[in-house]
Order: C-alpha cells, then sequence, then structure tokens
C-alpha cells in the first residue's frame, strides 16, 4: 500500500512540474508534505532527508550573485565583450558566448543570461541583425559552462552534496570535458550562424560608442563582491580537504559581504529565491519517500538486469538517460531522484565515480537540448519574446538537439576513455 | 468620513474635467516616438498621451515615463541598462529597445465614462500606476482628459471646507 501511495505521489508530482499545471514549489511541497501526511514517511526521516548542505550553498550563490548584480558587473562585462570583438557579430557571438559560459560556471546560470540579454537585445538592434543567434548561443553555453563546477548548475550542487565530490574534484573531471564541448560548440556556431552575421562598418562604430563605465552603479561593491567570490571558490578548494561543506564556506561568505556591503538583513536575504529553496526541500522528502518504500531500490535492480551489471554499459547508458529525460523534464527532480539510484548501483558493485560524471553530464547537458529543458532557456525565450523576437520550439531545437547530442557524445568519448577503458 | 468628502469621492469626472487647463493629448499607433515626445513637451502638463485608432477610438495609452525611456534607450542604454535587476527589468528594457512606433511602447487603455465617480477615478490611476486618465465616450472616444491634479483639487477643497466648517463651530462653542 505505501509503495502504491509513494509511487503515486511521485507520479502526479512529477507531472504536475513536468507540464507547469501549477505552481513547481508548490507541486513539490504538497507531495512532499502529503508523504508524511499520509504516512508514508515519518517527519523525522522526511525532514532529515532535507540536505542543508544543498540549501546553504544555494541560499549563499544566490545572495553573492545577487550583491554582484547591483553593481552592474554583468552589463559591464556584456559591454566589454562588445568591445574586445570590436562590433564584428560573428566575433561578439563568440565572445558573448563565452561570457555565458564563463560567468555560468560560478554563478546562477538563470541570473547569467537574464542580465546579459538586455545588452544583447541592444546591440542586435543597434547592428540591425536578429537577436535570435545571440540568445541562443547564450542559452547554450550558459548550460555548457554550469556543467564544469560544483555550483554551475543545480544537478551539479546535488550531485556534489550526496557523492561527497569536492569543487576541485568536479572542475578537475567535469572542467576539462565541458572546456572541449564549448570549443566544439563554438565551432559549431560558425555552421549555425556564420552567414546571418554581416553589417556595415558605420553600424559597429554605433555599437562600439556603448561606455561600459557607465552602467556600473558601485565600483566599491563591485571589487568587494569580486574579491569575496573570489575567496569563496578558493574556499570551496581548500575547504573540503578540511572537511568544511560547500554551504557552510557558501553562507558564511554571503554573511561576510552582506557585511561589508553594509546591506541589511532584509535586503540580503531578497536576493534568495525562497520559491527554488523550497521546491529543492519538496523534492527532498518526497524522493525520501520513495526511497524508503524501496521503488529506488527496484528501479536500480532493473537497471541492473538491463545492463547485466556492466559498468561500461551502465555508466555510458546512464549518460544519455540522463540527457534524454533532461531534454524533456525539469533536470532538477531528475537529478534528486536519480541519486539515490546511483547510490544503489554503487552498492551493487558498479564503480560509483564514473556514474556520478555521467549523470551530471547527462543531466546537465540535456538541459541544451530543447527551450524548456532548463530554466535558462526558458527565461531568455521570455525575455526575448517580450521584445519582440519569439524562440519557438522548432527555432531552438533545431540548434539544441544537435548541440545535445553531440555534447553527450564527446561526454560519452571522455568518460569512457577516462574511466572505463581497461 | 465628512458629508463634503463623500460627496467629494461621489464627484462624477465630468465636472473635474477641466478645472485646470490640461488637454488631451493623442497621437496614432504608428506615430514617431520622436514626433510624439515634440508634442508632449509643448503640452507638459499631459502626461499620458492617448493612442487612438483611425477611427478615433482609444486603444491604448503611453506614459510620459514610458516614452521618455523609448528616447533615452536610443541615446543612453547605458542608464537603463544600469537599472536592470530582473527578468521584468530586462523584459521591459527589450521592449523599449525595439520601439519603433508609439504602438510599441503603449499599454492597455486607461479610461472613465464622463458619469464615473471621482473616487472610481482614482483607483484606476492608482491601481495603474498613472497620473491621468482619458474621458471617453460610449463608443470609446476620448472627450477629455483627467489629470491627478484635477481628482485630487476635488479633494483637497472638501478637506478644506471641512476644516473651516470645524473652525466656525468651535468658534460658536467658545461664545457660549
Amino acid at each position: 500500500m505505501e509503495v502504491v501511495l509513494a509511487g503515486g505521489i511521485f507520479l502526479v508530482t512529477y507531472a504536475l512540474i513536468a507540464t507547469d499545471r501549477i505552481d513547481k514549489t508548490l507541486a513539490a511541497l504538497l507531495g512532499g508534505t502529503l508523504v508524511i501526511v499520509l504516512g508514508v514517511v515519518d517527519q523525522d526521516a522526511a525532514f532529515g532527508a532535507v540536505d542543508l548542505n544543498v540549501i546553504f550553498l544555494l541560499t549563499g550563490m544566490m545572495v553573492l550573485a545577487g550583491i554582484l548584480r547591483r553593481t552592474g558587473f554583468f552589463q559591464w562585462a556584456a559591454i566589454k565583450a562588445v568591445k574586445i570583438s570590436g562590433g564584428e557579430p560573428y566575433r561578439l557571438l563568440i565572445a558573448f558566448s563565452l561570457l555565458a559560459a564563463g560567468v555560468s560556471a560560478f554563478l546562477d546560470n538563470v541570473t547569467t543570461v537574464v542580465l546579459l540579454a538586455p545588452v544583447t537585445l541592444y546591440v542586435a538592434n543597434v547592428l540591425r541583425v536578429s537577436p535570435l543567434p545571440f540568445l541562443i548561443c547564450e542559452i547554450l553555453a550558459s548550460n555548457i559552462g554550469g556543467t564544469a563546477t560544483l555550483i554551475g548548475d543545480p544537478p551539479n550542487i546535488l550531485i556534489g552534496s550526496a557523492s561527497g565530490l569536492g569543487f576541485d574534484a568536479f572542475l578537475l573531471n567535469l572542467g576539462p570535458v565541458a572546456a572541449l564541448i564549448l570549443v566544439v560548440f563554438v565551432l559549431m556556431t560558425r555552421y549555425f550562424f556564420g552567414r546571418d552575421l554581416t553589417v556595415h562598418a558605420d553600424v559597429r562604430d554605433a555599437v562600439l560608442a556603448l561606455d561600459e563605465r557607465e552602467v556600473l552603479t558601485d565600483p566599491g561593491l563591485l571589487r568587494l563582491s569580486l574579491a569575496v567570490i573570489g575567496a569563496t571558490i578558493v574556499g570551496f578548494i581548500v575547504g573540503h580537504p578540511l572537511g568544511l561543506e560547500p554551504g557552510s564556506i557558501a553562507i558564511f561568505a554571503a554573511a561576510v559581504l552582506a557585511l561589508l556591503s553594509r546591506l541589511d538583513a532584509e535586503t540580503v536575504l531578497g536576493e534568495v529565491e525562497w520559491s527554488t529553496l523550497f521546491f529543492f526541500v519538496g523534492l527532498f522528502m518526497l524522493v525520501e519517500a520513495v526511497v524508503e518504500v524501496g521503488i529506488v531500490s527496484a528501479i536500480a535492480d532493473a537497471l541492473i538486469e538491463l545492463t547485466g551489471a556492466d559498468p561500461v554499459a551502465t555508466t555510458l547508458g546512464l549518460i544519455w538517460l540522463s540527457g534524454f529525460a533532461s531534454a524533456i523534464i525539469d533536470n532538477i527532480p531528475y537529478t534528486a531522484t536519480m541519486i539515490p539510484v546511483v547510490q544503489e548501483l554503487g552498492a551493487a558493485g558498479i564503480p560509483i565515480e564514473p556514474l556520478w560524471w555521467a549523470l551530471a553530464l547527462g543531466a546537465c547537458l540535456g538541459g541544451n537540448a530543447t527551450i524548456v529543458g532548463a530554466s535558462a532557456n526558458v527565461v531568455v525565450a521570455n525575455v526575448s519574446a517580450r521584445a519582440g523576437h519569439e524562440i519557438s520550439f522548432r527555432t531552438f531545437v533545431r540548434y539544441g538537439v544537435v548541440v545535445t547530442v553531440i555534447s553527450l557524445a564527446i561526454s560519452t568519448v571522455y568518460v569512457y576513455g577516462r574511466y572505463l577503458l581497461v | 468620513m465628512s458629508d463634503r468628502a463623500r460627496s467629494a469621492r461621489r464627484t462624477p469626472v465630468s465636472a473635474l474635467v477641466s478645472s485646470l487647463p490640461i488637454e488631451p493629448l493623442l497621437a496614432q499607433p504608428g506615430a514617431d516616438p520622436l514626433e510624439v515626445m515634440h508634442r508632449a513637451a509643448a503640452q507638459p502638463q499631459t502626461r499620458l498621451i492617448g493612442v487612438v485608432d483611425d477611427s478615433g477610438v482609444l486603444i491604448g495609452v503611453v506614459p510620459i515615463l514610458r516614452l521618455a525611456e523609448a528616447v533615452i534607450a536610443r541615446i543612453s542604454p547605458e542608464t537603463l541598462l544600469a537599472d536592470i535587476a530582473d527578468l521584468a527589468d530586462a523584459a521591459r528594457f527589450g521592449h523599449v529597445v525595439e520601439s519603433r512606433f508609439i504602438r510599441d511602447v503603449m499599454v492597455r487603455t486607461a479610461a472613465v465614462r464622463p458619469t464615473a465617480t471621482a473616487d472610481e477615478a482614482f483607483r484606476l490611476m492608482h491601481e495603474r500606476h498613472l497620473s491621468g486618465l482619458y474621458v471617453v465616450d460610449d463608443a470609446g472616444r476620448p472627450t477629455g482628459y483627467l489629470d491627478l491634479l484635477e481628482l485630487t483639487l476635488a479633494y483637497v477643497e472638501a478637506l478644506e471646507a471641512d476644516r473651516s466648517g470645524s473652525s466656525g463651530s468651535a468658534d460658536t462653542t467658545a461664545v457660549d
């Protein structure tokens, strides 16, 4: 009976999240608390399943990104990219893509692309080209960049906390493949958009007239924010061998920056996306329920049977399964569900570290396939549509699927070559 | 609440319009924002521009701030870029940057009938964060413009009348 209840609540919750019938945070909270109310899992176990390291890491990074955002940094960086490119559209497309990827590796993808979008729209308007190539590339690049580090994408945050793998481990294991995918992606953009981006020299000069200093609202706070964020990254690397979790480091850094910037607590906490945090809370409790009743074990057993417990087939299959799933459903609930499955697979004797990397790569990169595959995709599409440039599902998928398949293929070769080749 | 205040709230809009020399300013949807800005500068008291179609029906309004943003975005985009804090700001900027015609910057119509009360008119202005409204006939064609100042003056007069009425009563009491 408990299995049926847990499974049913789980499926309905995920369906509600995937179809956007109701707000996804409400769906997750309803699902996560219903399993308690109906006695599928007791409160202590459900509350105990809420990974506070994840919650505090997300909170800390939201505060850091939010304070940095106040300084005009993102707009400044975008205008700098314009200057570096000399206003030449294709070079600008590459510059924006690299900027989106680089910033997304360390800060929230959504904040990054939302704040790059206005400069992108302005520049495209002045250059008299469509903004779509720039926006699409920024979306794709931000998801690739976010794959590279522990804090670049929420699936990595979940995996890092569950696996105990630190910031340095993510950087050393996923950084190289993310960088390689980014290089290949940049080369692909010439094929995708190279022909669409030619403009007259006088129009380029108009774009170069932008003054990046004018968008900085607080240069002092900018320097302070960048210093604290830099120290936080160092803290993640240094803290791991000392047994300090990223959540503690991120919250400490956020509090320090808030204090030094003389912002009051209400302002600082206003930067936190509470809805996102409670989305995670609901998911943790719901997943705990399906773990306790044995559904996760059953999924793991089924996967083992399917692959014959072969590490290569299981690991490489996980990349593609995760990629496919993330393309169509939110990669956060997918990852939250697959974490205990991976733990079961590891307990069954399949080398676990490659599985973690496979899950991370698939879950992060799969989000590039469709316009609904990741939050960054959806918000940029929203901004673009309101500016009169709709990014349709079909338009995006033409590029997204190609980039995703190639990214997953590169990931497959990388994971096999680095971890599975005997 | 005194009777005078109640009465002020129930004053029909038709009685308030033109208590100050603030006239409607109308534009066609395809008008150039720069040209409309010149006209607005010649009539600075009117802070809400009405957009009418070919048959003269009000189809939208443009707050002067929004028109200014459309112009400023072309000259000094950095000023607006610096203020972008979230998705809503980014979307608004993107929309402003693409503005070529008045219809690109207009927002939905804000209008009342001549028989609407001052209270109803103020609620609409407050809800929409507007400092004026168009008064329209049954066909939706503008017949006048009600500025927030005109509406507020009616309330000021009611409050001052109350105050002088109260002072008169106090004097009487003192004499007694």
